[in-house]
């Protein structure tokens, strides 16, 4: 699906299937450069799974206590990867390969980050995130974990 | 469309859906609404249940695939007299009749009760296509077959049809008929031409040409029809000749030549006498005993100005090969002479349909009950009762290692590993046979114990072919006998048999044919059970799609059927929670996709309707993009140009917005009623429609679309 090494694209999902915040990274591991290789007819797809996926978020959710859901749909060979906060926005993260524990220590970096953008005064929740710091820092939590 | 009037309205609307060309039968299509008004009431059902008159189009479809075989096997002057009459042959003759058997049929179950039929069908083979050829005679036989010298091991290519090629070229040349005729404005967008009924159509011509199969026995004769005519000088010995050359007919050692035989004298109304007719056929009764018929038809030519002229019936059944094969024909010579449309008597098409009836009614089905009745007691009970003794006993005194041994030499004898087949003759071949046939009666429930009980002993002979048939049978007649499916069943029986019926399908035998057909009928039950069987039934039409990698039409109507599967479930509350909407966008847009590849816009444009109320909000840039972009290359942008310049260019948009749309009404008639799924979601977004948020700078066109989805004081 997407070249010859691991590519994610990383979305965070407001709470009427707006997205918040884009990103797309290649692995680190394995010699990676970080950089995606995602085709171009892929690229949109990957938007298309995440936000199909959001239908098996919806009926999974209140079946487990954790934030992180782990794997919740798959799309041909790609996975899809959920973690629900509180106020019900959700890191969704397309992958093509399975690695639960990273995904989860990302996820948590993540969720850090965004606490801290919603303890901004100017910004208001489902608002577009346009911060480049904040982008920065996804990236290097991506470079740490994925 | 030479339709009985006694029909029942939902048979109608089923046999138009599937309308043989959109050539000559456009306008019945058209007219015939029932389905129309049910898709749309489909997304509107606020329970996971589907319309029932949606339920029994699909499910007539299945029942009409699954029914008995009868063999024709003629006289040369039977021919003739049929030739006279400007027809090809008496098999053509009778062959559309045979799909709906005129009145009720009744029929008894395992347990003595009689169960109607008001659409009880018998499909009419010729008795050569059953039997063995030794190589592939083109395009005109859907049943043909070959067997071992290509296969090596008995590995059959017979079980892959080659009906499924065609069954693709076929709906491709039916769509590109309804592209041009929407093209030229000689027919509106209907939901008749791009909704389900290209997918019904596809899956009847998948499901017409069941070829004869070692592992199963639907294609098998259960009788076989033998005619000879009043101008035969001999009559008696040309029969006794006729039951002989069917006999020697090179049928495949695996089917059991133990049919019916019923005799028919075809009596010459135009040149005839009829009592010396008579009295030939109380000879034929004295000598062939009780399963004869006297039928009495006019052998001049009919056209249409006559008195009772009606059109003879057209097929529905036909398979792929042969429908394309007659469209052909009738592209190269359209102009001069109409071929579809030829005439018979009125009095002939009685005689005909009484001739089918009273050999169903009084000869087939009473055959087969007997025969059921006769198996069910000497082969089942006694293998059960055998078996359930050994298990016991050995279970008691060997322990269960040697319990499968035991079982194993018992039964490995009667499967012959050489031909990969059993001899009919066998109980596990005449289980086989017992099942399919009380499957034909629909006695669903005797149909899956006994498919439950043989997959077992197929199993401990390692004849997957035969166990892959068994399991697909066991969820199909388990599907009908429409007992509650509850998650253990899904899981324990559902999945994993298809699973294996697949794998087996696929990977042992490369069978594509079976494993489609299993996959595409389950598929549709599963649909039919609503809520998460509707979600089970995406995930297998998904694994359908595996099986074909090139873009076909078939492709393409697999993956917006997944969608359609996907859109069955509706969720709970108003917010829809646990339905698949999302996912059942998605899928129209894939689909949408290959059509557009296909170069079959209309269809595409039809997918992008459904798909659109989704994403006509929605903030991804690329699926913005990517939709925009189909809009465009499908046509369907010419209706967003003329929304947008209302949209930007009115300042009292709310006024020219509504004249607007009254113009557009003939248009979007039929889209309407797909907007009105998602009507609830967009009641609180309608003020945003004339001044687009556009936060990712993206066209604003975008927007337009929901306007013709929203509900107008029509």
């Amino acid at each position: 699906m997407a070249g010859s090494s691991t590519s994610y694209y990383f979305v965070i999902i407001g709470t009427k299937d707006n997205p918040l915040y884009e990103a797309e990274f290649g692995t680190f591991k394995q010699g990676g450069d970080g950089i995606p290789k995602f085709r171009e007819e892929q690229r949109h797809m990957n938007q298309f799974i995440a936000h199909s996926s959001l239908d098996c978020i919806e009926d999974q959710q209140w079946a487990s206590k954790e934030m992180y859901l782990k794997t919740v749909d798959k799309f041909n060979n790609t996975w899809v990867s959920c973690f629900l906060t509180g106020g019900n926005i959700k890191f969704l993260l397309v992958h093509d390969t399975r690695s639960d524990e990273p995904i989860r220590q990302f996820f948590a970096d993540v969720y850090d980050l965004y606490c801290k953008t919603l303890m901004n005064p100017f910004y208001e929740v489902n608002m577009a995130i346009r911060s480049q710091t904040f982008d920065q820092k996804i990236k290097a939590a991506a470079k740490k974990y994925l | 469309m030479a339709l009985p009037l006694e029909m029942p309205p939902r048979v109608r609307a089923a046999m138009n859906t599937s309308k043989a060309s959109p050539m000559y039968n456009l306008r019945s299509s058209i007219a015939s609404t029932g389905s129309t008004t049910s898709l749309t009431s489909l997304f509107a059902g606020t329970g996971a249940s589907l319309p029932r008159d949606i339920v029994d189009d699909i499910k007539s479809v299945i029942h009409h695939a699954f029914v008995p075989h009868i063999a024709v096997h003629v006289s040369d002057d039977v021919d003739e007299v049929v030739r006279e009459k400007g027809l090809p042959d008496f098999y053509q003759l009778i062959r559309p009749y045979g799909e709906k058997v005129q009145g009720r049929i009744t029929a008894r179950d395992s347990q003595g009760s009689s169960v109607p039929f008001e659409d009880f069908a018998v499909r009419f083979v010729r008795l050569s296509d059953v039997a063995q050829k030794p190589d592939r005679k083109g395009s005109t036989s859907g049943n043909s077959f070959r067997n071992g010298e290509y296969g090596g091991a008995g590995i059959p290519e017979a079980i892959n049809s080659e009906e499924l090629p065609l069954a693709d070229e076929l709906l491709d040349l039916h769509l590109s008929h309804a592209e041009e005729l929407i093209d030229t404005n000689l027919a509106t967008e209907t939901e008749n031409h791009t909704g389900q009924a290209y997918y019904l159509l596809y899956l009847r011509k998948i499901l017409s040409g069941f070829p004869v199969t070692l592992h199963e026995t639907w294609a098998h004769p259960v009788a076989c029809l033998i005619a000879i005519s009043s101008r035969n000088t001999t009559p008696l010995d040309t029969l006794r000749q006729l039951y002989k050359s069917g006999s020697e007919v090179n049928i495949p050692g695996y089917v059991n030549k133990e049919y019916l035989r019923y005799y028919v004298l075809v009596h010459d109304e135009d040149k005839d006498d009829i009592v010396k007719s008579t009295a030939l056929f109380e000879q034929m009764k004295r000598h062939f005993g009780l399963h004869c018929h006297l039928i009495r038809l006019r052998s001049s030519m009919c056209i249409v100005s006559d008195e009772d002229s009606v059109p003879v019936a057209k097929s529905q059944w036909l398979p792929a090969s042969e429908e394309l094969a007659e469209l052909h024909a009738h592209q190269e010579e359209d102009i001069e002479s109409d071929t579809s449309s030829r005439f018979i008597h009125g009095s002939d098409e009685a005689a005909i349909k009484t001739m089918i009836r009273e050999m169903v009614a009084q000869s087939v089905i009473p055959f087969m009950e007997r025969n059921i009745a006769s198996w069910n007691d000497q082969i089942l009970s006694r293998r059960k009762g055998i078996g359930g003794r050994v298990l016991s006993f050995s279970r008691r005194f060997l322990g269960s290692t040697a319990t499968r041994s035991a079982t194993n030499s018992a039964t490995a004898s009667n499967f012959d590993s050489v031909t990969n087949s059993y001899d009919p003759m066998t109980p596990e071949a005449q289980m086989r046979k017992l099942a399919d046939w009380s499957f034909m009666l629909r006695d669903w429930k005797l149909a899956y114990d006994v498919y439950n009980t043989i997959r077992t002993d197929f199993n401990n002979d390692k004849a997957w072919l035969h166990v892959a048939g068994a399991q697909e049978m066991t969820i199909i007649s388990l599907l009908l006998t429409g007992q509650p499916i509850t998650p253990k069943i899904r899981a324990d029986t559902i999945d994993i048999y298809l699973d294996a019926a697949c794998y087996s399908y696929v990977t042992r035998f490369r069978a594509i044919y079976a494993a489609l057909r299993c996959l595409l009928v389950t598929v549709e039950l599963l649909r039919l059970a609503g809520g998460s069987s509707a979600e089970l039934a995406a995930k297998w039409a998904i694994k359908a799609l595996d099986l074909n990698i090139r873009p076909t039409v078939g492709r393409a109507l697999i993956s917006q059927r997944v969608g359609d599967c996907y859109a069955v479930r509706q969720g709970a509350g108003s917010g829809g929670w646990g339905g698949r909407r999302r996912k059942a966008a998605m899928w129209h847009v894939l689909a949408a996709e290959t059509w557009i590849r296909l170069g079959k816009f209309a269809q595409a444009r039809h997918c992008i309707d459904v798909a659109m109320p989704k994403y006509a909000n929605t903030e991804f840039v690329l699926i913005r993009r990517f939709v925009e972009q189909m809009k465009l290359d499908s046509g369907h942008v010419n209706l967003l140009d003329l929304k947008i310049d209302t949209g930007v260019g009115g300042t009292g948009g709310q006024v020219v917005e509504v004249g607007n749309r009254e113009g557009e009404e003939e248009e979007e008639e039929e889209e309407h009623g797909d907007g009105e799924v998602e009507k609830p979601r967009f009641d609180g977004k309608r003020r945003s429609i004339l001044i687009p948020q556009t936060p990712n700078g993206d066209a604003p066109g975008m927007m337009t679309m929901d306007e013709s989805f929203d509900d107008g004081p029509l």
